[in-house]
């Protein structure tokens, strides 16, 4: 299950260039669905058809695509100047290690002098090493994509911390639930939806559900949690168990999809928490109020120092969250 | 009369059409069109959809905005003088002593945005902006009920401004309102040669004249869902920072570079495959192109790619300086260059990108 999520972690994927990461889970999926393909948009949408003669269609969604940095243009100098893709938190980047979808290596780092309040993309560059701007072209060229490198570890039996958590965590997730159903078949229609584009706004969620006109969905990624020294009172902690999500800044979930995971998880002995998060949106809100709409409920992955690079999530809640979905669908 | 390249222009800018107000302007597309497509028709929402048919029934959908920015009336005070907001985005530096032109379905009428003056104004107001609430537009009329024999509260205005061209060979263009007439001017030129030529295109080509983009309350929403297209070509106008005082990395393109290919803006990320497509299609053609070097701004692009199951798309702007004023400046060698590169594509577009 770890190597699984670390294999997904590794791949870059900003959000509008996730085809390595789609590419990846298409061929990962390919063994626990029917049919897969991959949307205008780069959406990877993979379906098990269900046993049942008037199967449900149900939508199981986590997003491929990552925050990111942008080349928009590059400096006599060589150095490189982007644009954030994405909520980048600049002091949380700034000297870190990066790389671009083609392998260039960097560092992200300030103009000099400049204060940790002020980091913002005017004032900060990558330096690959090039000493001029034409040894840089050679490697690097305007709209090429950084991200910060991917560095899972674990940090013991069960915390495992790196990037990025939001949202492969989700997409393994999807796929650990894949193989589940592949191997316990279900009466409904499973689609496997890994969407892309969710952290410029929830865009390829969209037009996936509008093809797929699913009559319940649940959203995986990551939640915020109220336990780290200094955070905003919030009732999720990490290794709490799976967050069921009650609602978001951008999504209050079907009250009867709540209700019914909150009794499995009691029925079953699966170890959850209930979730109302104070900032933030996902997935689900897009999906909710796509066509003609559908039921929508979330299961979330409580995660700490999200949108850095040293995102921590713990293997138990993982599981949990795998667990509880499972559930979900087969009644 | 049939208009030709920078007449057509010309005439296409000077027509009044501010958001929500662009029957004028669609008229005179239609005018312009006729017996040129296959089918020409208007939608409720006043969008117009010119159709040439391809040979495979797969859509792609061309889309330029007929909106310019303007005002509307809000309030007539009971000395005859016009109080306004803005429509689209107008930095209210720009407004003080600009003409105007007034009007509704009748009526056309001049006036200017007026302030007080700087001899009125307090030492320490004197070089502050005045907010767009503070200023007033002035017809010349006495009082209130005169202004009403023209025009009344929800109508609309235009900067009027002359249509210029100026520069070595006259080069460069300037007026009100080439955002994005001259998208729309360039869609109803390639209509007329790939008709005249007797080209058949490969796909069932749409091209959209577009209202309301300017507020963000996009017709191309519409459009989209209306034409369901497999890709979307956007043509734009794109404000451009190789002007006086900017630094390099923030000049976003230069002007007479050629059509300027977004990669990514506010409300988009396009489609790398057709984005590639796109500069090869220059590059092949031997036509100018260039790649916007800053994430900024956003267009009708934002609403398509997400209408339906998805929209492959691609934004080509004309790089503009001054953009949302009466004095935009463009290159006449940037839209030929983009009725080219426009027309190639379609011309050479496959199935897979």
């Amino acid at each position: 299950m770890y190597n699984t999520l670390k294999q997904i972690t590794l791949v870059h994927g900003v959000s509008g260039h996730e085809h390595r990461v789609a590419n990846t889970l298409k061929e990962m999926i390919a063994p626990y669905c029917d049919e897969s393909y991959i949307d205008a948009l780069g959406n990877l949408i993979a379906v098990k058809r269900g046993y049942s003669e008037n199967p449900k269609k149900v939508l199981l969604c986590g997003h491929m695509d990552e925050i990111g940095f942008i080349v928009n243009f590059v400096e006599d100098s060589g150095f490189i100047r982007v644009a954030p893709i994405g909520g980048i938190n600049w002091v949380a980047c700034a000297f870190g290690e990066v790389v671009s979808e083609n392998g260039v290596h960097g560092v992200l780092v300030p103009n000099s002098g400049t204060k940790a309040s002020d980091f913002a993309p005017d004032l900060m560059y990558i330096d690959i090493g090039a000493d001029n701007k034409k040894s840089a072209e050679r490697r690097v060229k305007i709209g090429d994509t950084f991200v910060l490198k991917s560095n899972l570890t674990k940090l013991n039996a069960s915390r495992v911390v790196g990037r990025p958590l939001d949202d492969r965590a989700g997409c393994g997730i999807v796929l650990e639930i894949a193989k589940r159903v592949a191997a316990e078949p279900v009466a409904d229609d499973i689609y496997y939806v890994f969407s892309v584009q969710e952290e410029v706004g929830c865009r390829g969620s969209k037009t996936a559900a509008f093809a797929i006109e699913p009559d319940v969905s649940l959203t995986f990624d990551v939640t915020g949690t109220g336990d780290t020294a200094g955070s905003k009172p919030m009732a999720v902690k990490l290794g709490g168990g799976a967050a069921i999500k009650i609602k978001d800044m951008s999504v209050i979930c079907d009250s009867e999809i709540v209700d019914r995971l909150a009794r499995l998880s009691k029925e079953k002995g699966i170890k959850s928490q209930l979730e109302i998060l104070a900032y933030g949106g996902t997935d689900t809100s897009s999906i909710q109020m796509t066509g003609s709409g559908c039921r929508a409920g979330a299961i979330s992955i409580p995660s700490r120092y999200i949108h850095s690079g040293v995102e921590m999530i713990d293997m138990n809640d993982y599981r949990a969250c795998i667990n509880l979905a499972f559930e979900f669908i087969k009644e | 009369m049939r208009l030709q390249g920078r007449e057509l222009l010309e005439y296409l800018c000077q027509k009044f059409g501010p958001t929500g107000f662009e029957n004028e302007v669609a008229d005179a597309i239609i005018e312009q069109l006729e017996d040129n497509c296959d089918r020409i028709v208007k939608d409720t929402f006043g969008n117009v959809y010119a159709l040439i048919k391809g040979e495979s029934s797969d859509r792609v959908m061309i889309s330029s905005h007929m909106d310019e920015v303007g005002f509307m009336i809000t309030d007539i005070d009971s000395d005859g003088y016009i109080k306004f907001s803005n429509l689209g985005g107008i930095d209210p530096k720009v407004l003080y002593g600009k003409q105007v032109i007034l009007g509704n379905e009748k009526t056309r009428i001049n006036g200017v945005i007026a302030a007080k003056a700087i001899h009125h104004k307090r030492r320490e107001d004197r070089f502050s902006v005045t907010p767009i609430k503070e200023m007033y537009i002035d017809i010349g009329a006495k009082d209130e009920d005169e202004v009403k024999e023209y025009v009344n509260i929800g109508d609309f205005g235009v900067f009027n401004s002359d249509f210029v061209f100026f520069g070595t060979d006259n080069k460069y263009a300037k007026g009100k309102a080439i955002d994005d007439r001259a998208g729309c001017c360039a869609m109803i030129e390639i209509i007329r040669r790939i008709r005249e030529n007797n080209i058949t295109l490969p796909f069932d080509t749409y091209f959209c004249f577009t209202v309301r983009e300017e507020v963000g309350l996009s017709g191309a929403r519409v459009a989209a869902e209306k034409v369901k297209p497999s890709r979307a070509i956007i043509l734009e106008s794109t404000a451009i920072g190789d002007i006086a005082g900017a630094p390099d990395h923030k000049r976003v393109a230069d002007v007479g570079s050629g059509g300027v290919i977004s990669i990514m803006d506010r409300s988009t990320i396009y489609n790398a495959d057709f984005v590639n497509f796109t500069l090869n299609t220059a590059k092949e053609n031997y036509i100018k192109a260039q790649v916007k070097r800053y994430v900024s701004g956003g267009n009708d692009a934002g609403h398509i790619h997400k209408s339906g199951k998805g929209v492959k798309c691609v934004a080509i702007s004309m790089g503009t300086r001054y953009l949302h004023s009466p004095a935009c400046v463009a290159s006449m060698d940037d839209y030929e260059s983009i009725r080219e590169l426009v027309f190639a594509m379609l011309k050479n577009m496959k199935a897979e990108v």
